[in-house]
């Protein structure tokens, strides 16, 4: 398959790169390793004019800890995040994810945490060749007024399968957009549009620049379920948060429960988690509610995928949350001695 | 003549394939490789949709883009020239279209990126149909009708054997159990994708480059054509590059290189069409999907009674290879174990789904898994134990089945045996964890399909003591040119390194019927070894003038021709042979032999003895079963087959390892998605083959009954591998948590809904 | 579009080539250098057989821009070995029967090389790890994962490290 035609523009420095996105906006798309763009270009989902290439930015990879963050550049290596004792210390959930995703050789090495953030959202009607595209109705994401995913909706019902997000989410984590002559920070879980078509709230000329999450004494945990050990998306995947009570002996003082792979963006979970505020850790009954419920929360917006029905999807939300909630209480437990 | 391993020089060596060296430097040439001077790239055009009638086509843009050197449509294929066992199937369709894989049109151009534009550029308008896409209702009266010439769905097939007196055996069964199994489409996955490249000489011979398992067919096939295109008298030539994976998806001549020959011979230029990989999931053929109602029935000391199966085979939008793999099934059906009464009916109905061909196997595994499953159910009926159950009905050397096969060498008691102390059938399983055993039968002495079943070689000495060996067999990587070799080096006391196996070219090699039904190693096998034979006489009677001894008395080992015990009459093979060639009336050593094995062709009610030996095998698998995801966790496999001999113990275990975990997929992960006609999973994300990390280790043990026919007791080994895997996993997962699951892939998802139904 | 010329290192040689910005460094190392190794079987990133080294990682090269692989070092499988001589890697291959059709073979290759580099005495999980990446479906993988296991850590009980006949004669040539 080849890719369409494009310019290619592999600008020097930061300063450079946001010049070339202010110039070019919409005409243009942001190359870091290219896993997930170079994929959509080659079926024909997309023909940006432009290619801007991070290639020379190695000063957005790195990451480290200051004043009780973990801060990561956006163009880290996804082998990079999986190798760092950092993470897999104070942001279990984030190496969990990353260790997950695809296989070690086909982009954990070029693919990069941005990358994984901003991948486009999937369905197994869109994300076909140009070919059985073009021989049908275009959807909504296509530039259509249908849905092949889910009859009648009058919008586009695409699913954020991204396990960075999720697990980023679950750690409550904010990111910095860059763009020329400024920059701002805003918490991933107000980064989504909640709109298939375009998932994502920042501009064309915008450049997701780094990751920042707040180390709390909490342990994270994400769950992912996939039929084979590698390569696959997640069916459904959820990340959980868990920061045990400093002052109640075993009781918890806060949870973030997340769900991914189930709709157009991660879906944070804010009643299910507050549920558990002041719960014991080893209170499986309130553990297993919060999970049931997630999965009423998630149903809601699901919709048919290759490998698992609908039902089944909505079924292994509950598995998957109750499975991290468990493990998550067990690892505080487990420090606790 | 049972010999022992150790008392060969050559055969019964692990020694690594021939080919190796030059495909880890990354030097082998495949077809995505081949490049010629002046070489267009041809393009497919698909239909749009499952079942139309093509309105009106407008090729004009395209023929006018720069680059574009030829358009074809159906109107440019010639009456005659059409593919298929029934010859019904144009390259490139005209009128009608009755599946999502028809070709419509077909472009050469300077690049496949042009090619791919002129494509986009052909304007088709259609008449939608209405489509139907499940073989059962397509059975019912009023369902839309595929061909309308036709006057039903359900093509004539002689798929409708009774053996015996299976409504009689009925009545005397003690025990009977009766099932539904499905198994869906699959599909081979071969790692390098179809393609093919057609060239014409001035004088109008075809020369094509085609990853072909059928070189000498194909190369009937392609005079057929070239007399269709008016093209008669002249010369086909089909040369395989090496071949990227073949497991049965080129046993056949298809509608690219049908397409790459037209479209040739129109730009008087080398056209090369290779398939891209979406391209190969949706435009090559599948394993046979299958709906099999079972009904199996024992006395009460368990010996089986009757067995009685009816399949409904989805036959998809044109007649293919698989509507004749009943004919294969009808074996385990009549064959596996011994029961006297059977009984099958197998209806192969049209829809416009995708069609089906031959797949590794070739509807045995489909009919395994059902008759395996069935096994177990009728055991446990019974009461009895379900490994006691198959030995009480196992197959034996001298039998002769309802189907008229002709048992010689059996080793699946052993094989059973064997599978049982792996696996430790008699301890007791943790929760959740349970073993399940199936076993197989298959051809293992080549496969009458066709009138000939033979396959040719010649064999060339030169001055030196090396061979050539020019044999009608196909390596697709499987080892047809290790075994040749350590046959005839093993004949000829050489090494296998002095053994040059030449298969590419049917202007050199001679004739074979094709590599399928794992028959290389007994027919290519065989063929090489008359020859070597042949050749072996001749330096006999040569040293025999020389050594002034009998030539029964003279032996060939470590590159020497000599009598054992005197040490004076010994010579180097190369020094003989030079003597025999340079002098007045010299000779120089060459032979050839065509082996066309004794066996039968199917004749009234599908009786015969099809093949010369059959190999037979145990499986056994033992695994876990996570009860809050469905997830089947296999612990430990054990393949065990009678193979004959090991010729070379190597790469036989590459074969099971490989056909166990292509099995295990068919088993637990892989289906191609349909929608409608419509294949949804066209990839490697979501059509799902085991990864290095899904898969596990495999124990093989080998049984060696030393077949009296097999060149040194060798018998096939290509395909039994992927026969039993699941219903071995069925089994283990019945055991393991008491559900079974009927209809293939064993997803999470079923048996998490199988549980749930039994907890409730 | 105009193509432009570009430097590659490739094998540790200077390659000058003229491409287009949408030329996969792939179909540059097969289409312009001849160097048709690495394979294209899937064209998404997924199978593995167009697995190339850039600066000694193992990367998808039909998803990486040519331009991308400017100012890198690529290695190719036409890299591991010394001239004829063949990588050990390569020979455990050979001698443990880890290649039948041989189509994934140069992309195995790469990622074992990539993993032994780093890890010269991995176990089973983690070489299945590594090679998940990569799809095989001639050998079900098994005689792939002990060639990769015992490169360099010959095993006693197994057959195939006592017999190998490096340097192999190569069939043909």
């Amino acid at each position: 398959m080849r890719l369409p035609r494009f310019n290619y523009l592999g600008p020097d420095t930061l300063e450079d790169t946001l010049d070339l996105l202010a110039f070019h906006r919409d005409d243009a798309k942001i190359l870091a390793g290219g896993t997930d763009l170079l994929v959509r270009m080659k079926k024909g989902l997309l023909k940006p004019n432009v290619l801007i290439s991070l290639k020379a930015l190695k000063d957005l990879s790195y990451i480290h800890e200051e004043d009780g963050y973990i801060k990561i550049g956006a163009r880290t290596p996804l082998a990079d995040i999986t190798a760092s004792d950092l993470i897999q210390k104070k942001a279990c959930a984030l190496f969990q994810a990353c260790e997950k995703i695809g296989a070690i050789t086909m982009q954990h090495y070029r693919g990069t945490i941005g990358g994984n953030i901003l991948q486009d959202n999937r369905c197994h009607h869109y994300n076909q060749s140009d070919f059985h595209r073009s021989g049908r109705q275009p959807c909504h994401k296509d530039g259509g007024k249908i849905c092949y995913a889910r009859d009648e909706a009058d919008r586009c019902n695409s699913t954020c399968q991204s396990d960075g997000a999720t697990a980023l989410m679950a750690l409550g984590a904010e990111i910095t957009l860059a763009r020329k002559g400024g920059e701002r920070t805003v918490d991933l879980a107000n980064f989504y549009t909640t709109d298939g078509i375009m998932p994502f709230a920042m501009e064309s000329h915008e450049l997701l620049k780094e990751i920042i999450i707040p180390v709390k004494g909490a342990q994270s945990v994400y769950k992912r379920l996939a039929y084979r050990s590698a390569i696959d998306y997640p069916i459904v995947c959820a990340g959980v948060l868990l920061k045990p009570s400093k002052s109640q002996k075993n009781k918890i003082e806060d949870v973030r429960i997340v769900v991914g792979a189930m709709s157009r963006s991660p879906l944070f979970l804010v009643q299910e988690s507050s549920s558990l505020k002041g719960k014991s850790l080893t209170d499986v009954d309130a553990f297993k509610h919060a999970a049931d419920s997630s999965m009423t929360s998630a149903s809601t917006f699901a919709v048919h995928h290759v490998g698992a029905t609908l039902e089944h999807r909505c079924e292994m939300v509950s598995q998957m949350v109750f499975q991290a909630l468990k493990e998550a209480a067990q690892k505080a437990i487990d420090v606790k001695g | 003549m049972s010999k022992n391993n150790s008392e060969f020089s050559v055969v019964g060596k692990r020694i690594p394939k021939l080919d190796a060296a030059q495909k880890a430097m990354g030097r082998a040439e495949y077809i995505q490789d081949v490049k010629l001077p002046g070489m267009l790239y041809g393009k497919i055009l698909y239909s749009r949709y499952a079942h139309a009638n093509i309105v009106k086509i407008d090729t004009s843009k395209a023929v006018a883009l720069p680059g574009v050197h030829a358009v074809l449509t159906g109107e440019d294929v010639p009456k005659k020239m059409k593919m298929g066992f029934i010859k019904d199937n144009p390259p490139i369709k005209k009128g009608k279209v009755c599946s999502l894989r028809d070709e419509v049109a077909a472009v050469a151009a300077i690049s496949p990126e042009i090619a791919k534009k002129a494509l986009g550029l052909i304007e088709i308008e259609y008449e939608e149909l209405e489509g139907i896409f499940d073989p059962e209702k397509a059975m019912e009266k009023d369902s839309p009708l595929v061909n309308e010439h036709l006057k039903s769905n359900v093509l004539k097939m002689p798929w409708d054997i009774h053996y015996g007196d299976v409504e009689k055996a009925e009545k005397e069964s003690a025990f009977v159990v009766e099932d539904r199994f499905t198994t869906t489409w699959v599909t081979h996955c071969c790692m390098g994708t179809s393609g093919a490249v057609a060239l014409f000489d001035a004088s109008e011979n075809l020369t094509i480059y085609t990853n072909t398992q059928i070189p000498s067919l194909a190369h009937k096939d392609f005079l057929e054509a070239l007399k269709a295109m008016g093209l008669e008298n002249k010369r086909v030539r089909v040369i395989k590059p090496i071949i990227g994976g073949g497991f049965g998806s080129k046993l056949d001549t298809y509608a690219y290189e049908h397409i790459a020959i037209l479209l040739a011979y129109k730009c008087r230029k080398p056209v090369k069409v290779v398939f891209d990989r979406v391209e190969e999931f949706k435009a090559t053929s599948t394993r046979q999907p299958t709906i099999t109602y079972i009904k199996q029935g024992c006395d009460k000391n368990g010996k089986l009674l009757f067995r009685d199966m009816r399949m409904v085979l989805d036959n998809g939008g044109h007649t293919s290879w698989g509507a004749t793999t009943p004919s294969v099934m009808l074996m385990p059906i009549s064959s596996l174990y011994r029961v006297e009464n059977v009984k099958y009916v197998a209806k192969c109905v049209y829809t416009n789904n995708t069609y089906s061909q031959a797949m590794r196997g070739y509807g045995n595994p489909q009919a395994t898994f059902a008759i395996e499953s069935s096994m177990d159910i009728l055991a446990e009926k019974s009461g009895i134990d379900r490994i006691e159950f198959r030995r009480i009905n196992k197959n034996q050397s001298g039998d002769e089945t309802p189907q008229g096969l002709k048992i010689t060498s059996c080793g699946l008691e052993e094989c059973i045996d064997a599978v049982k102390k792996e696996l430790k059938f008699d301890g007791k399983n943790e929760k959740s964890v349970g073993t399940g055993i199936a076993s197989l039968i298959h051809v293992g002495g080549g496969a009458r399909i066709y009138g000939s079943d033979g396959c040719g070689a010649i064999l060339k000495m030169d001055d030196y003591g090396k061979v050539d060996v020019f044999t009608g067999g196909t390596d697709m990587g499987q080892g047809m040119d290790n075994i040749t070799a350590q046959i005839v080096a093993e004949e000829l006391g050489l090494l296998a390194e002095d053994i040059n196996v030449i298969h590419s070219d049917t202007d050199i090699c001679p004739w074979d019927v094709g590599a399928h039904a794992s028959r290389s190693t007994f027919v290519a096998g065989n063929a090489a070894l008359g020859a070597a034979k042949k050749v072996k006489k001749k330096i006999q009677a040569i040293a025999s003038k020389l050594f002034d001894a009998p030539a029964g008395k003279i032996k060939f080992k470590n590159k020497l021709v000599f009598v054992p015990g005197d040490e004076e009459k010994s010579m180097p093979i190369g020094k003989l042979l030079r003597k025999a060639h340079f002098r007045p009336g010299g000779t120089m050593l060459m032979a050839e032999n065509f082996y066309d094995p004794d066996n039968e062709n199917m004749g009234k009610e599908l009786k015969g003895n099809m093949s010369m030996t059959y190999s037979f095998g145990a499986h056994g698998a033992k695994v876990k079963v996570d009860e809050e995801t469905g997830k089947v966790e296999v612990l430990e496999y054990v393949a065990a087959h009678d193979v004959g001999r090991a010729i070379n113990p190597l790469l036989l275990e590459g074969q099971v390892y490989g056909g166990v975990v292509m099995g295990l997929g068919y088993a637990l992960t892989e289906e191609v998605t349909v929608k409608d006609g419509e294949i949804m999973n066209a990839n490697f994300r979501d059509y799902k083959l085991f990864t290095a990390k899904d898969a596990v280790k495999i124990k093989a043990p080998v049984i060696e009954t030393d077949d009296k026919d097999g060149p040194f007791g060798a018998k096939g080994i290509g395909e039994p591998g992927c026969v039993p895997t699941a219903p071995a996993i069925a089994n283990a997962v019945y055991d393991a948590v008491g559900v079974r699951i009927k209809n293939l892939p064993i997803t999470p998802e079923k048996v998490l809904a199988a549980l749930k139904e039994k907890n409730n | 579009m105009e193509k432009i010329q570009i430097t590659l290192n490739i094998n540790d040689k200077p390659c000058d080539v003229m491409v287009s910005p949408n030329d996969t460094l792939l179909e540059v190392l097969r289409d312009e250098l001849d160097l048709t190794g690495s394979k294209d079987a899937c064209s998404e990133g997924i199978c593995g057989s167009c697995t190339i080294h850039m600066d000694g990682k193992p990367v998808r090269s039909c998803l990486t821009l040519a331009m991308e692989a400017v100012g890198t070092k690529i290695k190719t499988v036409e890299g591991l070995a010394n001239g004829d001589e063949l990588s050990d890697l390569q020979q455990s291959f050979i001698d443990h029967g880890a290649v039948q059709c041989g189509f994934c073979t140069p992309g195995m290759l790469m990622s074992a090389d990539a993993l032994l580099k780093e890890n010269p005495s991995p176990d089973d999980k983690t070489i299945r790890k590594a090679l998940a990446g990569n799809i095989c479906r001639c050998t079900g993988y098994a005689k792939i994962v002990d060639a990769v296991a015992h490169t360099g850590n010959p095993q006693d009980n197994c057959p195939d490290c006592l017999t190998s006949s490096k340097p192999y004669k190569i069939q043909g040539e």
